[in-house]
């Protein structure tokens, strides 16, 4: 029984964890040396030459721009996703199977083959291209912000807002006090979401941004296009972890501290 | 200032039903009362209630508080506070928020609301858990914030939506208490919706029964155990004996066992008749209608007998130590009260 019930669990959830931790060794030696050639097995010179790199490379002005893209991202996805969500539950919509289709296609298409055919689109739109890349990249993300809701939503209980009604509330102290507050969680799930597919898309921003739109996905991907450049694609893909992770630990947070 | 809550021909159809969840139902109550909706499951009872509150819109009729039409007002504008059978307590917020949320509702201060909601909590006699989460108290106690919570918003009537049919039958005892002082301290027109006869008893002053979405008989208490307007309102007052036979002219019931006048019974005019008997109020004695006790049952402290007479069996309730056994010879005396009839 020890081994099923002690040892077998902690032994998959160290596999697990090396799984996801293993990868990242070599990145953090790379991102912490400033000389490392073949054979040796650890860098030769350490050193903070790939950070210095980075930001030279004007990192700083990438990650302000893919923290706006995503944040952007994620509050227009969250909340288109929150109404055709609701509109889904409560079957305010004609033919709610064809509709949660065309919501859900994104996931289905090549985002390659979308992008090259919008891009022209766009252009003849004269749509500016930063406006473009966030529309496109909120369609991407739609579908996972709906189908987060759309459970939501399944498991709401309409009655908490009967009773506030019954209690002389608004719409919109409901809207406030109500639902927002219960459906807190989903939404901010939704919205992390949103935000990892704003954060770290590049096809669509290279395709649609016409490589104008310089975020850290691009840059990153510049860099590594290049010879000699492992510090600084090491370094910044270090950073560019730190956004999502702080998201990650805050959200969790604001659930334990809802919960307490 | 308690008021008058009426409803005149109050219908709701709901799409793709072929009969109406709810037909044309008449009711007032009068200020500061308290009427129980008693109806078995699906009768409509809650339906009726949804319409009051102005959660759903009839398909006909009107909601009158005082003379003045609500139908077409909001449920947030009616003053009309509800009790669902879940307490519903908002899970993000305190005991306290919870039922200062009326007040917040109307732009009061976070403070200022609490304080309001100290003196309801006091009312429902909860003084110290204010402060808790509402995950972190029993459901007594949530159905107690809950009331507290309706009853802080001060409405003009309050509609109870089988609001103690979850609890174990202590802490409904308890309720019952609470609702009775509540009613004594707030002069409160107040609606309870129930599948439960006793609960009507205890907490109303008149019962209004409702089956398959009609209103088959409105009255006090007594007079609809005594004197209900149909068998399926009979059935649910807990009666337990109808007899076929036949009502003559002067208003005298005819059936095997024997000829048994009725009280204002002239009214129903001569034809075949049900007879009811109320079994509580039969009694075993030395004189009366004989019969032979074919079975016993026991209900708790007493007991119920089937009383054969002329092949037909009459239920009479028997007093706690009676010593009555089964193939004994018994007779019957019926008090005019227990009596009634109807139509089948």
């Amino acid at each position: 029984m020890t081994i099923r019930t002690r040892i077998l669990p902690r032994a998959s959830r160290g596999l697990l964890l090396a799984w996801f931790l293993v990868p990242l060794v070599p990145i953090v030696l790379w991102a912490a040396s400033n000389r490392w050639s073949f054979p040796a097995a650890l860098p030769q010179v350490w050193g903070v030459d790939g950070f210095r790199n980075v930001l030279a490379a004007g990192a700083v002005d990438a990650f302000v721009r893919s923290m706006g893209l995503a944040l952007a991202v994620a509050a227009i996805a969250t909340l288109l996703g929150a109404c055709a969500a609701q509109a889904l539950v409560r079957a305010d919509v004609h033919f709610p199977a064809v509709v949660a289709g065309i919501l859900f296609a994104p996931l289905a298409l090549p985002p390659f083959a979308v992008a090259l055919g919008l891009d022209v689109l766009v252009l003849r739109a004269r749509i500016p291209s930063t406006v473009a890349v966030i529309m496109l990249l909120t369609v991407a993300a739609i579908p996972y912000t709906t189908y987060l809701m759309r459970a939501a939503f399944g498991a709401y209980d309409i009655g908490y807002e009967e009773e506030a009604r019954t209690l002389g509330a608004s719409t919109a102290t409901i809207l406030w006090k109500i639902r927002i507050p219960l459906l807190a969680p989903a939404l901010s799930g939704a919205a992390l979401l949103a935000f990892l597919v704003g954060w770290s898309d590049y096809v669509i921003t290279l395709l649609i941004g016409g490589g104008r739109l310089i975020t850290v996905p691009i840059l990153v991907a510049s860099l590594a296009a290049g010879t000699g450049n492992d510090a600084v694609v090491a370094a910044l893909s270090l950073t560019a972890v730190l956004p999502p992770l702080v998201l990650v630990l805050l959200l969790s947070r604001l659930r334990r501290w809802r919960s307490r | 200032m308690s008021v008058e809550l009426s409803v005149r021909g109050l219908t709701k159809m709901y799409a793709g039903q072929a009969t109406p969840a709810l037909s044309g139902l008449n009711l007032t109550v009068r200020p500061g009362s308290c009427t129980a909706i008693l109806g078995p499951s699906g009768s409509g009872k809650s339906t009726a209630l949804r319409l009051i509150a102005g959660l759903d819109a009839p398909s006909a009729g009107t909601v009158c508080v005082d003379g003045v039409d609500l139908t077409r007002s909001p449920a947030e504008s009616r003053s009309i506070g509800m009790v669902f059978q879940r307490p519903m307590l908002f899970p993000h917020m305190s005991v306290l928020d919870n039922i200062g949320f009326s007040h917040r509702a109307s732009g009061q201060s976070r403070r200022g609301s609490r304080e309001q909601a100290r003196r309801y909590l006091d009312l429902v006699h909860l003084g110290d858990i204010g402060d808790r989460a509402v995950t972190d108290i029993s459901g007594g106690q949530a159905q107690r914030v809950a009331l507290a919570r309706s009853l802080a918003g001060s409405p003009r009537v309050l509609l109870l939506d089988e609001p103690f049919s979850a609890l174990d039958p202590v802490l409904q005892t308890e309720m019952h208490d609470l609702v009775r002082e509540l009613r004594t301290e707030l002069d409160q027109t107040l609606v309870l919706v129930t599948h439960d006869q006793h609960e009507a008893a205890a907490l109303a002053d008149s019962v209004a029964v409702l089956i398959d979405g009609q209103l088959q008989h409105h009255s006090d208490i007594a007079t609809a155990y005594t004197r209900p307007s149909t068998l399926a309102v009979n059935r649910l007052m807990g009666g337990l004996n109808e007899v076929d036979g036949h009502l003559d002219a002067r208003g005298t019931h005819h059936s095997a066992i024997g000829a048994l006048a009725v009280d204002g019974a002239e009214s129903l005019g001569a034809g075949p008749a049900v007879l009811l008997l109320r079994h509580e109020m039969i009694r075993v004695s030395d004189t009366g209608v004989a019969g032979t006790v074919s079975s016993l049952r026991p209900t708790g402290f007493r007991s119920i007998a089937d009383v054969t007479i002329c092949g037909i069996t009459v239920r009479v309730e028997l007093p706690a130590g009676a010593g009555t056994r089964v193939g004994e010879t018994v007779c019957l005396q019926i008090p005019s009260a227990a009596r009634a009839v109807v139509r089948r």
